[in-house]
């Protein structure tokens, strides 16, 4: 044990099975269509929304081609558990950032590659509370959705089984609820979570929800506990859609066409769309013909690439008379707030995702600002680490070595506010354009009255729930997370881009399918909502069939839930879980 | 190895007795822990990619000679290695000139900054200029407090000279692309893990001790000493950076949650 | 005097309560070595039971129950403890529902065994990284000691009652007795008659010792786990060498099991209970203490664990009071 493995080395990477975790194997084959073959959907974008998409239509029986413009990873060959070698999991290519909050991207906001950002998240998977859906009947801020918890409840159900998600057997916030799968052990940060908030009466949850398996489930082995979630979890343990819903999609004979951006979505003579343009590996312009496309790129890739679909008749780019492609973009505040405690820590082990609070969620009258916050703890690795210390306590020099040696001792919390939609916050087009000459997006950000008082309010008290931790010294550094909006839902076509079903307003054949349909965002993680929506979105398109196709009726019937659709895998696991009836939310 | 110090000595010192520290092999409060020893448990990918950057030191390609001993010494700035021995340095400034020449970039630039395959000659130059103009020698000449004494202007986002290039591109801007830089170039290293104790890769072998610190059996536990920086090095406080105005909030950089 | 007692307690004219006492120790040590302790083994297994019960519940509620497989053992003490305690008030049940119980939760605990190997072995790194994935895993012997209530319950309907009356060879017992029913094999039946008359001491060390290495193993890994914090953690790895020492000894010689066994083993059972009361204060101790109750206890010191280990003395002193096979 002391210098080698027991029985040799570990597994060279040559000559083995094309890998998803540690022991996942793509086996079989993938269709392959051809460019003549009119399919019926294209999918852009595999990721959150994108993946469970992809895989309930072809599980459905339709013909789908899902482009993605980054590869399809083998975890083996491809990921590394090491931060610096992580770099091309995420979108790295150019974009544009400014206005009085600029967000950073990179490692910061979304992924690139089959999976998309679900790859490097860290899987925090809290539902949405059902006050979100109305806010501002509620609050009087932002808007309300075109739906009801209610709709989305019985997909955030199934989706918690399909993952799966793990959490403690009671939830107490928002719709009360129970989860299927344990909750997962404390790391050093997690204690401190408890601890704190314990000692200030504060309600925390431990263990989840999380979408990491506690105990292994068919071909997925569970966690190891190693912090690397961010970097990709190698050992499959985490949830992202390339390990739970690709393949699945692949048997059901979706073909994923990696390694492919998709530069415009092209617009028929009779106001329908037809189909695709995309640059393949070696930078080839080809065309795939396609009875019905869904855009499921991420909140910046989605509106740019309607943007950059701009035709006669969509000027402005496609699909948006409204003027709200690429407005009413958000981002959840995301301080990470740092304490330095006297006894080690050693915050890199366990995964950075495994307590949270909600208790601060919901407005709260005696507070000066409207909607609220959670807080969740986080696992910096080492480089992360040093950057917070940059901007945190403006370290540098000796100052950095000093501090980073102090690493071992640090825990962290992030914090994650709501912000509200504002239509100045929006992606556009810059000037400058990447490698295959495609405009590049610009985005422009900044926050309103509101989100700074909350802001400052939440992450004060994420620094009391730090200190009351037993941190000697609390520091914070402002950030943001989870990019959602800027093509959103709603009933008036005035106002919004497509309907409750990502249905285009302006073009019946083309959909939506990812974060950027959200109106508001809640302060929950915006992952499983995204992909309960998809799942949503498919039982419509799968009760509507051949219509989609040749219709411009639009018609709102959908068929109840398809549970049936869910991976095969999803079923024999874990245990029975507590449910509570839909509360009606309170003003 | 004990020299007479000097006001210049670029070591840090034992507050105690004033005597430098090191140079070391190894440096921190994990003394004789090493990442390195692990490489056997980690999977074959993970382990060529970390031997391939502690072997395999890239050559200067996009700087010419002396932006690469300018941006060297600047490196040795934000980031000292004074306490460290001569075969024990992590590269930094070859790994960015590494980054610029691929042209690998964080997938976003602000709409203030240049791109920064351009910002940092544009920088380097300003550095120089700025060394010029207020103690009429180059930066490489200037001692080490007053180099220090620069870049912490660039720090507090008050240039000590001013510097078309600085009007424009924000200071602290580019302060935070150079200090994340080096930040990234260094806690990569193997040497930096075992500096600061940290686990390293860590698949398939696991974690087992999870909680209150615990190291695992392959780890160190902790074993503190003191140090203070160089007397002449301006860098041991932590100053928040300047020059943010509401309007040029700087977000942070990693990813989280 | 004891035969005495034996057959006439009824009618013995009541004592002080000293004597009465002496008297009750006196007769419980007969039945023992007679073999006449059936209803209290069957009380014993079944109360046993809902301890392991309890914390493969929790164990595997930890692991998600991500197979249904992981259910059985938690069903399955549910209803040995069930059988234990009809056994002790139905001797019917005792020889008929306790049997078939133990038999199919030994068996399950096998199975568990295999799973729990297959599961260290599914782990990144397989058996190649035996340490960290034992650490990690499934805790490969917990269904073997799962499997103990089950023997106390085998053994148990092997016994005779205290109520038996004096025959030394029951009416046609060997017929009776569903083991032989079964399987007709005369080993069997010899067997059985040792046990019926309390003539398996070395057995009964045999299974001492294997208990205290499972669960001395178990107590090893995980405070190995906790990288032995407290010093001591590092009791059980002393003690339960030493009652598996005893045992040996006892094996070979009678003396031995009279002496050194119980003595160690009563050892154990106090290194248990103090275990036992270290471990919930840990629970406690741990972040959120009593407010997190529940989670602290699934993922605090694993409660019964040092009880399990407790009982491998308790076998030991059981096997000590017992009379050596023929
Ligand atoms: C560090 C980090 C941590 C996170 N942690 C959490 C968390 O704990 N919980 C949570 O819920 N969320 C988390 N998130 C956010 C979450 O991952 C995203 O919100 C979610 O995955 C977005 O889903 P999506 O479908 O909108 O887009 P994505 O999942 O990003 O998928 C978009 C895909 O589309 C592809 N694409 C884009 N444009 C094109 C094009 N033109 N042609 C072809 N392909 C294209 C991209 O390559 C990408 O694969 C985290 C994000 C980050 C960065
Ligand atoms: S901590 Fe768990 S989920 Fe995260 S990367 Fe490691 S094994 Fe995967």
């Amino acid at each position: 044990m002391k210098n080698s493995p027991l029985l040799g080395k570990f597994r060279k990477p040559d000559g083995e099975p094309h890998m998803l975790g540690a022991m996942q194997r793509l086996t079989g084959s993938m269709r392959k269509y051809s460019e003549q073959d009119e399919v019926d959907y294209v999918v852009v974008g595999v990721g959150a929304g994108g993946g469970v998409l992809t895989q309930r239509l072809s599980r459905a029986g339709f013909r789908v081609v899902a482009f993605d413009a980054g590869p399809f990873w083998d975890t083996e060959r491809d990921w590394v558990s090491d931060e610096s070698g992580s770099h091309k999991l995420y979108w790295t290519q150019k974009r544009v950032t400014g206005g009085t909050h600029p967000l950073a991207f990179g490692s910061n906001n979304s992924g690139q590659g089959v999976g998309g950002s679900t790859v490097h998240w860290a899987s925090f998977t809290p539902r949405l509370h059902p006050s979100d859906f109305q806010i501002h009947t509620l609050d009087g801020v932002g808007v309300d959705w075109p739906i009801s918890y209610s709709d989305l409840k019985p997909y955030y159900e199934l989706m918690e089984l399909e993952l799966p998600v793990s959490g403690p057997a009671y939830f107490p916030w928002g719709d009360p609820h129970g989860y299927a799968f344990g909750p997962h052990p404390m790391g050093g940060v997690g204690n401190a979570l408890i601890k704190g908030c314990t000692n200030l009466g504060i309600e925390v949850s431990a263990g989840g929800p999380v979408a990491i398996l506690e105990g292994s489930r068919a071909d997925r082995p569970h966690c190891i506990y190693r912090g690397f979630c961010i970097q990709g979890c190698k050992v499959g343990a985490k949830a992202s859609t390339l390990i739970t819903h690709v393949p699945d999609a692949i048997r059901s004979g979706a073909e994923i066409r990696a390694n492919c951006m998709v530069a415009r979505v092209n617009l028929g003579r009779d106001g329908r769309v037809r189909g695709v343009t995309y640059f393949d590996e070696e930078g080839r312009e080809h065309t795939q013909k396609a009875r019905a496309v869904v855009i499921s790129g991420y909140s910046i890739e989605t509106p740019r690439l309607l943007l950059n679909s701009a035709c006669p008749g969509f000027e402005n780019g496609l699909a948006n008379s409204s003027d709200c492609v690429g407005r009413y973009l958000m981002a959840q505040a995301g301080n990470v707030v740092l304490g330095r405690f006297g006894e080690p820590v050693r915050m890199y082990k366990a995964p950075p995702a495994h307590a949270l609070t909600e208790a601060f969620y919901e407005t709260d009258p005696k507070r000066d600002f409207a909607r609220g916050f959670a807080v969740q703890t986080v696992g910096p690795l080492p480089i992360a680490f040093a950057k917070q210390m940059m901007v945190a306590k403006g370290a540098w020099g000796w100052g950095l070595r000093r501090v980073m040696m102090d690493y071992n001792h640090w825990a962290g919390f992030g914090f994650l506010g709501e912000i509200l939609p504002h239509a100045e916050n929006r992606v556009q087009l810059a000037d400058e354009t990447d490698g295959f000459g495609l405009p590049v997006a610009k985005v422009t950000f900044g926050l309103g009255d509101n989100d700074k008082k909350l802001t400052d309010f939440g992450v004060k008290k994420t620094m009391e729930i730090m200190s009351a931790a037993g941190a000697e010294e609390v520091v914070q550094e402002q950030r943001y997370a989870h990019l959602v909006g800027a093509a959103r839902m709603g009933k008036d076509p005035r106002t919004s881009v497509v309907d409750q079903f990502g249905r285009t307003h302006d073009i019946p054949n083309l959909f939506i399918c990812d974060g950027s349909i959200m109106p508001t965002q809640g302060s929950a993680n915006p992952g499983l909502t995204i992909m309960a929506l998809a799942a949503r979105i498919a039982d419509y398109l799968i009760t509507q069939g051949a219509d989609i196709f040749t219709s411009n009726e639009r018609s709102d019937r959908i068929s109840a839930i398809r549970r049936e659709l869910a991976p095969p895998d999803t079923w024999g696991h874990g245990m029975p879980r507590i449910e509570a009836p839909v509360q009606p939310v309170s003003s | 190895m004990e020299a007479q110090r000097t006001d210049d000595d670029p070591r840090p010192i034992d507050p105690n007795t004033g005597k430098p520290i090191g140079p070391l092999a190894q440096p921190g409060y994990y003394q004789g822990y090493r990442t390195l020893d692990q490489r056997k448990f980690w999977d074959a990918k993970t382990r060529e990619v970390v031997l391939e950057r502690v072997h395999k030191v890239p050559q200067f390609r996009y700087f010419d000679d002396r932006q690469a001993a300018l941006l060297t010494a600047i490196c040795e700035r934000v980031l000292p290695q004074a306490d460290r021995d001569a075969d024990h340095k992590i590269p930094i400034a070859p790994q960015i000139d590494k980054r610029l020449y691929e042209d690998r970039h964080d997938g976003y630039r602000y709409e203030e900054m240049p791109p920064d395959r351009e910002a940092f000659p544009m920088a380097l130059r300003a550095i120089d200029d700025m060394a010029q103009a207020h103690y009429g020698r180059g930066f490489l000449e200037l001692r080490m407090s007053e180099q220090d004494e620069l870049l912490r202007s660039l720090h507090d986002g008050k240039p000590i000279a001013g510097h078309d290039v600085w009007e424009r591109m924000p200071p602290h801007r580019f302060w935070l692309l150079l200090v994340q830089d080096c930040a990234e170039a260094y806690y990569a290293h193997p040497w930096a893990w075992d500096e600061i104790g940290f686990g390293g890769p860590a698949y398939p072998r696991a974690y087992m001790r999870l909680e209150r610190g615990e190291p695992e059996p392959w780890e160190k536990e902790e074993k503190r000493y003191e140090w203070a920086p160089p007397p002449g090095s301006q860098s041991g406080r932590y100053e928040p950076v300047g020059g943010q105005s509401e309007h040029h909030a700087t977000p942070g950089q990693g990813g989280t949650h | 005097m004891t035969r005495d007692l034996l057959e006439t307690g009824e009618s013995l004219p009541p004592a002080d309560d000293a004597a009465t006492l002496k008297r009750d120790a006196e007769m419980a040590d007969l039945h023992i070595r007679e073999g006449r302790f059936q209803r209290w083994l069957a009380l014993a297994a079944g109360l046993s039971s809902v301890l392991s019960g309890l914390e493969v519940s929790y164990e595997h509620y930890k692991g998600s129950y991500s197979r249904p497989v992981m259910y059985t053992p938690v069903i399955l003490s549910g209803t040995l403890a069930l059988a234990g305690v009809a056994g002790f008030f139905s001797r019917r049940s005792a020889n008929t529902l306790l049997p078939a119980v133990s038999a199919i939760t030994l068996a399950d605990s096998v199975i568990g065994f295999y799973f729990h190997v297959q599961g260290i072995r599914r782990k990144p790194g397989g058996w190649r990284l035996p340490v960290v994935n034992i650490v990690m895993g499934p805790p490969i012997f917990a269904p073997l000691l799962f499997g103990t209530s089950a023997y106390l319950g085998l053994v148990a309907s092997f016994l005779r009652r205290g109520d038996d009356g004096g025959d030394v060879v029951p009416r046609s017992a060997s017929k009776a007795h569903w083991a032989a029913s079964l399987s007709g094999m005369h080993e069997t039946i010899d067997a059985g008659q040792d046990l019926r008359e309390g003539r398996f001491q070395q057995h009964m060390v045999a299974a001492t010792i294997l208990a205290s290495f499972l669960s001395g193993f178990e107590a090893a890994y995980s405070h190995y786990k906790n990288n032995f914090r407290y010093g001591v953690q590092w009791t059980p790895l002393i003690v339960s060498p030493m009652l598996m020492a005893a045992g040996v000894a006892a094996l070979k010689s009678k003396r031995a099991a009279h002496t050194v066994l119980p003595a160690v083993s009563a050892l154990a059972m106090l290194n248990g209970s103090i275990g036992f009361g270290y471990h919930v204060r840990g629970i406690f101790r741990r972040p959120g203490g009593s407010k997190k109750l529940l989670y602290n206890i699934i993922y605090g010191p694993p409660v019964f664990a040092p009880l399990l280990f407790a009982a491998s003395g308790f076998l030991g002193v059981l096997a000590s009071l017992l009379r050596r096979e023929e």
